[in-house]
């Protein structure tokens, strides 16, 4: 038993890493993007790289980048849960 | 290259359909008959079968659990009550021998038939021996119910709004790292060459560029 739960644990961290990395990339490419347009549209002065720069340093310490980890916590919660309405209830 | 194109499309949409529909939860409404176990040695058709009871050891053959049903109209079906465990299928299904009690309290005869709804995976082959799998049983008052599977709904939906983000990310990949990689590619080798003109032209699909791509890896011609 303690070999499956082993085995499924491994894979499962992979495919989520996985989601993980894409999510991250997705997420601050958005953020990216619209800090572009912001500057583009809105602020227009100054230096544009250094805008987007500190624009997505706000973003890397953000609670918004954090809640990405939930891609780790939800399917534990979800297995769970499933353990429970399939045997237990 | 047309009929190839469509001959390979046509069949990864019906190894999906196919997977989908074995894996997931169908409900038949049915009169248990009767419930047994016997020993199964597995061979070609072993990937159609799931794992043994949790906790224990895994060998070459082992005892199954059936549940033989009959449904409203007289045809037969026979059930496996498996383990899934923690393998594939993902239904974490550990409680064979409670859902074996469950099913064997309520089997009843024709006479006096108590209708069920059976939750099952998988499918019913006479060609490979393969049975589907009981997930789970509920008795019901009357086998004119109707059953909405909700779960599949939102697995499905889940499913295609996933697969649409997917294909966004995508999107907004080759936009920003791909494509301009592949503008000063092109650059590069149109100053090299004017013959690169024809060949950005019929770059232009998905297939194209990728292959356009791939071949800014290779080495250039020698003069």
């Amino acid at each position: 038993m303690f070999f499956q739960i082993a085995r499924l644990a491994f894979f499962g961290f992979i495919v989520l890493t996985v989601l993980y990395v894409i999510l991250s990339w997705y997420s601050r490419s958005i953020r990216r993007g619209k800090l572009e347009t912001e500057f583009d549209e809105e602020v227009k002065t100054g230096d544009r790289d250094a805008f987007i720069k500190e624009g997505l340093a706000r973003y890397d310490s953000s609670l918004r980048r954090k809640l990405i980890l939930g891609v780790y916590v939800v399917p534990v919660i979800v297995v769970a849960a499933l353990i429970y309405v399939t045997n237990f209830m | 290259m047309r009929y190839i194109k469509w001959g390979i499309f046509l069949l990864l949409a019906l190894l999906t359909f196919g997977f989908f529909h074995y894996t997931l939860p169908q409900h038949d409404v049915v009169r248990i008959v009767d419930t047994e176990v016997r020993r199964v040695d597995f061979g070609e058709n072993s990937i159609f079968w799931a794992s043994p009871d949790t906790g224990t050891d895994t060998a070459a053959n082992r005892d199954v659990r059936f549940i033989n049903a009959v449904y409203e109209n007289g045809r037969v079906m026979v059930y496996r009550n498996e383990d899934t465990g923690w393998g594939w299928p993902p239904y974490f299904k550990l409680d064979s021998s409670n859902l074996q009690t469950e099913a064997r309290d309520l089997a009843s005869t024709s006479a006096a038939p108590q209708w069920v709804v059976i939750r099952h995976y998988g499918w019913r082959n006479e060609f490979m021996t393969i049975y589907p799998n009981a997930v789970s049983v509920r008795a019901i008052a009357g086998p004119d119910v109707q059953i909405i599977p909700w779960l599949n709904i939102i697995i499905l939906t889940l499913l295609v709004l996933f697969i649409f983000w997917l294909w966004r990310v995508w999107r907004r990949f080759k936009e920003r790292r791909i494509d301009p990689v592949l503008d000063d590619a092109a650059e590069a080798w149109d100053s090299v060459d004017e013959r690169a003109d024809a060949a950005r032209d019929s770059a232009r699909g998905f297939w194209g560029r990728m292959m356009a791509w791939i071949g800014t890896w290779r080495s250039k011609p020698r003069e």
